[in-house]
């Protein structure tokens, strides 16, 4: 990375509605591609325009914490430190004052927060809890996963729509090269809430927006209209590359480049017309050293939002990459939606694929690139 | 190795818009610690907090219908930008850092109890587009043409000196060479009957390191700085109001709420920020202390401050005693109050200290401004999650 320190992967762990598991796992359920789209279950979708989600099975996430977590945790923090412990088991990696964390989540533990303002508007002062009061805090998922994984160097919370998880990968890399830890375990996570989930609905953000056509998740197709919530947490072990020889790590692939930028848009809009003045994807590329014509492939964050599909192929046809992939309709929109795409972009270069683009942009302008390519 | 320098400074605070006036309030020691009126408070421990002043509110320049938080944001980011004196070019690859917690929650409260109570839909649920912390991003990308790279830092009341840290990180990596980075949070209900669930709330003004302190007042501010690359900051002849030497973040990894209880963390902070900015404890002549005013967080601090320091070994002030704590703001709002302390040679005190808490074994400024010659300064912010972050500035 144009002399920079060079930052590998190392490991992966996650928790969706695919299942759960590290490396082996992840790839697994990238492989067998079937959407885990469904009727949603943890609520009656009574009243809502929406009623499909990719949710994660709350027997499965159970087994993967002990009586402890799940007494002190609350939901989405027990994702996030499913995630992080898986992650840093497949990577072998201990905890320590030079690991990191980056975590990306899109909405945070509403549950908490409602739950937490519940209580006031029930019984007044006195039905305030403290325990609650600390989860309400975005960043409460990093901090659980730090003390889980004890990482002790800079634990990031960055909080993004659509593309949460790969911003936090890119921002991880840039945690490592930049010197601030020798490895990071980064990604994201959201859950999903039922106030959330109908208040999004009302808002006419998820499918079908404008009430035309079937629900469901259909990105880039001509009759999208709309994303479907997913939830789940996934991480990625990121570390620096000499460090990782010298434990004898497993390195799927190198973050040959990273990037990520702002398109100056009005929030919650997305122009197909306005371009990146920033060049984020040409800068990416020119880290690594890699031309648009020699990508292997390209994990895109098409959602189905009809605007956002639509302005990402405008986005990409400009730097001369062809249509993007997309991974929502097999785990739905959600922070670690990202992370898994940037697992497939790992997981890629490991198989061979060549050198892998991680692409994403929001409504609002967020853009990310993460080159992924194997580690020579 | 590439410099860091800081070329404009915006502060909207409980003193009201600009710097100058934030300055003018730090250097006379006038408390805006005072009853709070944005939130009911009826039946809470503590009812008091430092607001930005409701008759500077319609002069800020930003649309009633955006959320408190982004109004004042928008306020602070201007000024800064206009001290800098940027142009459309630089502005266009001027990356954004924000360090945000409560968002347009404000506003999202309103909506979530019309709701609960009525059981109907209500029109304010559009108050949901700008209820995240990243909305504060969106709307200043927007706004002000900012085309570089952006992120939404949230890491509890240690938000905004992250985002500075990060930002430098960003200029001495050569990704671009300028970025506005600072903090926002306003008053939010939810935060106000957090910390008072907690009983980390005052019900008088805090007392920063007075033996009888009972925790903090909360506020509400912005506040956001231009870093530049020294060099391209030269180039174009603009003025350097101080230069960012170095930056420490670490993780206590130990307990939600409470802090290493050695300061473990801080430590670490510190002596890291020191290292990259190559000075020793010595080349430190003031401390704008995290001082929130618990009784855990003051005497942690201690320890970390002797561990560094030794007893005695810097004069160390909270500006928290002033306007509160910020929260998601506070980090970058005490930059700025660590930079024009630099400035101006004088430190800021810590208010309501009457009785020196001797757990706390330093000169912490009690009552009045002190005249000080500075040559560089620390300005420590840690937060819920075992967040550290310390910044040292130069002139």
């Amino acid at each position: 990375m144009n002399g920079r320190r060079r930052v590998v992967v190392t490991g992966m762990g996650s928790v969706s509605a695919a299942g759960s598991g590290g490396s082996a796992a992840v790839a697994s359920a990238l492989a067998r591609r079937e959407p885990t789209i469904a009727p949603i279950k943890a609520f009656s979708p009574d009243g809502s325009s929406s009623r499909l989600a990719a949710e994660v099975d709350d027997a499965l996430l159970m087994d993967l914490l002990d009586a402890a977590d799940v007494r002190r945790l609350s939901r989405i923090c027990r994702m996030a430190v499913a995630a992080c412990r898986l992650a840093a088991a497949d990577a072998r990696l201990e905890g320590g004052a030079r690991l990191g964390l980056a975590v990306g989540s899109e909405y945070g533990d509403f549950r908490s927060g409602a739950e937490f303002f519940n209580g006031f508007l029930r019984r007044g002062p006195t039905g305030l809890s403290p325990m609650i009061f600390p989860n309400t805090v975005m960043n409460s998922m990093a901090a659980v996963a730090a003390i889980a994984v004890g990482a002790r160097a800079p634990s990031v919370t960055l909080n993004q729509a659509t593309v949460a998880g790969d911003l936090a990968v890119a921002r991880g890399a840039a945690l490592i090269a930049d010197g601030r830890a020798d490895a990071v375990i980064a990604g994201g996570v959201d859950e999903i809430f039922v106030d959330v989930y109908r208040g999004l609905a009302a808002l006419g953000a998820l499918s079908p927006m404008g009430g035309g056509g079937p629900e469901g998740c259909r990105p880039y197709a001509v009759d999208h209209n709309g994303t479907v919530l997913g939830e789940g947490a996934t991480f990625l072990v990121l570390e620096d590359l000499p460090t990782a020889r010298a434990r004898g790590a497993t390195i799927h692939a190198e973050v040959l480049g990273s990037a990520w930028g702002g398109i100056p848009v009005a929030p919650h809009t997305a122009p197909a017309a306005r371009r990146d003045a920033g060049r984020t994807v040409r800068r990416a590329l020119v880290q690594a050293r890699t031309e648009p014509a020699s990508l292997g492939r390209c994990y895109g964050s098409g959602n189905g939002d009809p605007a956002l599909d639509d302005w990402e192929i405008e986005l990409l046809a400009a730097d001369g990459i062809r249509t993007p992939e997309s991974l929502a309709p097999l785990f739905g929109q959600h922070g670690g939606l990202g992370a898994l795409r940037a697992a497939a972009g790992a997981l890629s270069a490991e198989a061979g694929d060549g050198v892998s683009l991680v692409h994403g942009i929001a409504r609002g302008g967020c853009r990310t690139a993460v080159v992924m390519g194997r580690a020579t | 190795m590439t410099r860091v320098v800081v070329s404009g400074l915006g502060v909207v605070s409980p003193y009201g818009v600009g710097a100058k006036t934030f300055w003018t309030g730090l250097a006379t020691g006038e408390c805006a610690i005072r009853p709070l009126t944005v939130i009911d408070t009826e039946g809470f421990r503590s009812r008091i907090g430092a607001e930005v002043p409701a008759d500077v509110l319609p002069a800020l320049g930003a649309s009633r219908r955006r959320s408190r938080a982004d109004r004042i944001a928008l306020a602070a980011a201007r000024e800064a930008l206009a001290e800098a004196g940027l142009g459309t070019a630089d502005r266009s690859r001027m990356a954004l850092l924000v360090g945000a917690v409560g968002g347009g929650m404000l506003e999202g409260e309103e909506w979530y109890c019309e709701e609960t109570r009525t059981g109907r839909p209500s029109p304010r649920i559009r108050a949901l587009r700008s209820i995240l912390p990243v909305s504060h991003a969106e709307t200043l990308g927007s706004r002000l043409r900012l085309g570089g790279s952006r992120e939404t830092v949230v890491m509890a009341c240690a938000s905004g000196a992250a985002s500075i840290a990060l930002g430098a990180d960003l200029i001495r990596s050569g990704a671009t060479p300028l970025a506005l980075a600072g903090g926002v949070d306003a008053v939010t209900r939810i935060c106000f009957m957090g910390f008072n669930a907690l009983k980390l709330l005052d019900p008088e003004p805090c007392r920063p390191f007075d033996r009888g302190r009972r925790g903090m007042s909360i506020g509400e501010a912005a506040a956001f700085l231009v870093l530049e690359d020294a060099e391209h900051c030269r180039a174009r002849g603009a003025r350097v109001l101080g230069e960012l030497l170095g930056a420490g973040m670490t993780t206590d990894a130990h307990h939600v709420t409470a802090p290493h209880p050695e300061g473990e963390g801080m430590i670490r902070a510190m002596s890291d920020a020191l290292t990259a900015a190559g000075l020793s404890p010595g080349d430190i002549g003031y401390v704008n202390a995290h001082g929130t005013g618990t009784p855990q967080n003051d005497r942690v601090e201690a320890l970390a401050l002797v561990r560094i320091f030794g007893e005695g070994g810097v004069l160390v002030s909270s500006t928290k005693s002033l306007i509160g704590h910020t929260m998601a703001a506070a980090g970058s709002v005490e930059a700025a109050a660590t930079l024009l302390a630099l400035q101006h040679g004088l430190a800021p005190p810590t208010a309501n200290l009457r009785d020196p808490d001797p757990e706390v074994p330093f000169d912490c400024v009690p009552g009045a401004a002190r005249p000080v010659e500075l040559g560089a300064a620390l300005s420590n912010s840690f937060g819920f999650g075992g967040q550290n972050v310390s910044l040292v500035f130069g002139r």
